[in-house]
């Protein structure tokens, strides 16, 4: 829901607030500027990484990885996902099993990448595939279902025919659902990607914050850390404001 | 659904129920405007009478009927129920019935009408009895350890009623009870609403936008202009007691309906 | 369509083909012990070192309960306060949301540096993790309880307290229990990850341990534990939901499809 302007400044105001409490904290000693470097230092560093040329490599074997896990993961979990829900039978049965696949911390099975795998490109990719694929699968699933019965009775009382009912009934009534799907699939893909970076590799910005906090380096560190949030809530608000202007007739 | 003959009221009628509305304004602030909801509106209810307010949408009907409750302020005006006024929500004097039943889903629909006396710290032999009573005079005898999602809408709405009843209040305030019901339901639900009016001798406010409703139940109607509220007309309802389906076909039934449905419109 | 098997039995046999293709498969040697130790080596490893896995279990077990007191029970405190006051929650939701697409895994070595390797890095890592999903699970839920109730209840002369008590307590119980079920989920999965990453105890740490000197069915003696804790800590609320199971009939309902996803938010992104 988008905010008035005053909600907008509000926010804005909150965000600028936390940066000046941070700053004074460290600035003025109440907390150890060794243990939190100052939201200013921070701030140059951050600026200083973006130049440095290893930092760039770094993000774009990140954003590789991420693209291909997702370039993968989304055409197979869309069609698992949709046979789910076309095919009572078939849904009865993966349904629970998927939650099951929901519940379980999937951290656990970065090993069994690696073992299998080795640490490389393949591994990281193939973990964010394994991350996204059960929300892509129950995200395709619930869109398909969401598509409302009535509308699929009157086209057919039409007389559409299936290629139309894809297009003019399936389509624009799921669009901002698969926006949105899209989106948290994206979330749930970095998550994976760079905790496999985090966990074991040679590269990758995941590896990179990982070295620093093992080298005690927090002005890296905590760049680190706030560049990867900004470029995420970035991407996130992003696909958000395409979702809104797509879905502004639902209720 | 227990004959006529068979129930003792639960108090005789007196003075007790008499409802005063004196010059009673409402006037709502919002950020943009100010809204007056109602406009000097005067009325009396004597006691153990049955009235009903109609009007169009947002005529103040409903907030008048808040104000009456205590669970609002006018800002203008008095209002006074057995000649004392109610600044806030007064169970004793007044019982409330909303459109929705409101049951609470974890209570049984016997510990929902014991909910008031709950309340007020009414030990729990005494409160049981009260509850079944109050069940039993709303038909549902026998249906106290049922929960609400076991029962079907009018039921779950008598519940309401005799949660209203269950502390015995002279006034009893109903705000389009039987609204969300199916016509048929809300046919036989009017019929037993006049059948424990009459059993009880309670005070009766009624809210609808049913004018066949309005005529079929009421002693007196109130209509209201539309925004800001006005009382534009009073009548008596001259159709004798009890009331029968048969009436409503009848000719004077039709004269009443069209005198209020002639204000309505001239006013909306 | 009529299938010969009801879909259950269809669904145990392929867990049980699954259990058993775990044994077969490797003892087979089609697929490499390395990557995939049969099930009986996996178990046997882990009764042979039980009282080390034991102790790991106890480590873990005890970092989760600490953490899910913060995650679940700030969460859910601090979800039904802004929740229920508009302006806050209109103030503060979306940025809290927008916080959610941020792979927070990145802030436990921060949290190393502070608190060290031991269980309160992990705690405070685990129960910021928790805490986000479950305020915002807790925010939406709050809002579905009906209004209607209280103003029900101020009808019948009920105080503030009585309202807070009698009303607004009990009608929000199945938001606070699915706010137990997120919260509790996450926290385990920020307590394994965060044990895989660095520690020096815990399930996660055994696990990377075995790892690196490649001793696969220890590895997976591991994960097998693990495994047991989410499913032991599902079923858990399962059974307590079920208990409370009258309050949902009276909460409405009103699910679209993006509040079914936005569920899945809230599930372990890892």
């Amino acid at each position: 829901m988008a905010g008035t302007f005053a909600v907008k400044a509000a926010r804005i105001a909150i965000v600028v607030a936390l940066f000046a409490l941070w700053e004074i904290l460290s600035r003025s000693g109440i907390v150890n500027p060794r243990l939190l470097p100052s939201a200013s230092d921070t701030l140059v560093m951050l600026w200083e990484l973006l130049q440095r040329a290893s930092i760039r490599n770094d993000l774009a074997v990140t954003a590789s990885e991420v693209l291909t896990a997702f370039i993968l993961a989304v055409p197979v979990g869309a069609l698992i996902g949709f046979a789910i829900a076309e095919n009572r039978y078939f849904a009865e049965v993966a349904k629970p099993l998927l939650f099951f696949a929901f519940s379980i911390p999937k951290s656990i099975f970065l090993p069994m990448f690696i073992l299998v795998f080795g640490v490389g490109f393949s591994q990281k990719v193939g973990f964010g595939f394994f991350s996204t694929i059960f929300i892509v699968i129950m995200s395709t699933t619930t869109a398909v279902e969401s598509v409302k019965v009535e509308h699929l009775t009157v086209a057919r009382s039409y007389g559409a025919t299936p290629l139309q009912t894809a297009f003019r009934v399936y389509l624009p009534s799921m669009l901002p659902v698969l926006l949105e799907a899209l989106r948290i699939s994206m979330i749930f893909n970095l998550t994976g990607v760079i905790l496999a970076e985090m966990y074991a590799s040679r590269d990758g910005i995941g590896h990179q914050i990982a070295t620093w906090g093992e080298n005690f380096q927090m002005k890296q560190l905590l760049a680190g850390v706030v560049m990867i949030a900004v470029i995420a809530m970035t991407f996130n608000e992003l696909v958000r404001s395409v979702e809104t202007r797509c879905s502004h007739w639902r209720t | 659904m227990q004959p006529l003959a068979n129930i003792t009221p639960l108090k005789p009628a007196g003075r007790a129920g008499a409802i005063q509305v004196r010059n009673v304004g409402q006037i709502f602030k919002t950020s943009t405007q100010d809204v007056e909801a109602l406009s000097d509106v005067s009325l009396e209810v004597k006691p153990g009478r049955f009235v009903v307010l109609v009007g169009p949408s947002g005529c103040g009907k409903s907030t008048l009927l808040m104000m009456m409750a205590g669970l609002r302020q006018q800002t203008s005006g008095t209002i006074l129920i057995n000649d004392a006024p109610i600044p806030q929500p007064d169970p004793d004097r007044v019982g409330v019935v909303f459109q929705e039943p409101s049951l609470f889903p974890w209570l049984t629909a016997e510990e929902n009408v014991e909910f008031p006396l709950a309340l007020r710290g009414v030990a729990k032999s005494e409160r049981r009895v009260k509850a079944e009573d109050a069940l039993k005079l709303v038909g549902l005898d026998g249906f106290g350890k049922r929960h609400p999602h076991e029962l079907s809408g009018g039921m779950k709405q008598r519940v309401s009623i005799a949660r209203g009843l269950v502390q015995d209040p002279p006034v009893l305030l109903m705000d389009e009870p039987f609204a969300a019901l199916d016509e048929q339901t809300r046919m036989t639900m009017g019929d037993e609403l006049l059948r424990i009016w009459a059993a009880t001798g309670k005070t009766v406010v009624f809210v609808t936008h049913s004018l066949t409703e309005a005529v079929y139940l009421a002693d007196e109607v109130v209509v209201m202009s539309a925004r800001p509220g006005r009382i534009v007309d009073h009548l008596t309802i001259s159709l004798p007691r009890p009331r029968t389906y048969e009436m409503l076909s009848g000719e004077t039934f039709g004269t009443l309906r069209d005198r209020i449905w002639r204000h309505i419109r001239k006013s909306a | 369509m009529k299938h010969s098997m009801s879909s259950t039995t269809l669904r145990r046999l392929i867990v049980i083909s699954l259990i058993v293709l775990w044994e077969m498969l490797p003892r087979a040697g089609l697929i490499p012990e390395l990557f995939l130790p049969s099930l009986s080596s996996t178990i046997a490893a882990g009764w042979n070192d039980a009282g080390e896995y034991g102790h790991a279990l106890a480590v873990t077990l005890y970092e989760v309960a600490i953490s899910m007191v913060f995650a679940c029970g700030g969460g859910i405190l601090a979800g039904a306060i802004v929740g229920s006051l508009p302006r806050p929650r209109i103030l503060i939701m979306p940025m809290i949301s927008s916080l959610y697409a941020v792979p927070l895994v990145i802030l436990y070595p921060v949290f190393t540096v502070w608190l060290g390797i031991g269980s309160e890095s992990k705690i405070a890592f685990a129960a910021i993790y928790g805490f986000l999903p479950t305020m915002l699970s807790t925010a939406a839920g709050i809002q579905t309880i009906d209004p209607q109730l209280v103003l029900a209840a101020r009808s019948m002369g009920a105080t503030l307290r009585q309202r807070l008590v009698r009303v607004i307590i009990p009608a929000a119980i199945p938001t606070v229990l699915s706010g137990l079920r997120v919260g509790g989920a996450l926290v385990i999965v920020g307590v394994v990850v965060s044990e895989m990453l660095i520690s020096s105890a815990g399930i996660g740490y055994l696990i990377s341990r075995y790892r690196t000197i490649l001793d696969s069915p220890h590895v997976f003696a591991g994960v097998l534990l693990v495994l047991a804790m989410a499913i032991a800590f599902n079923a858990a609320i399962k059974w307590i939901e079920r208990k409370a199971s009258i309050w949902q009939t009276g909460t409405r309902a009103g699910q679209h499809a993006a509040d079914d996803i936005a569920a899945g938010v809230v599930q372990p992104a890892t």
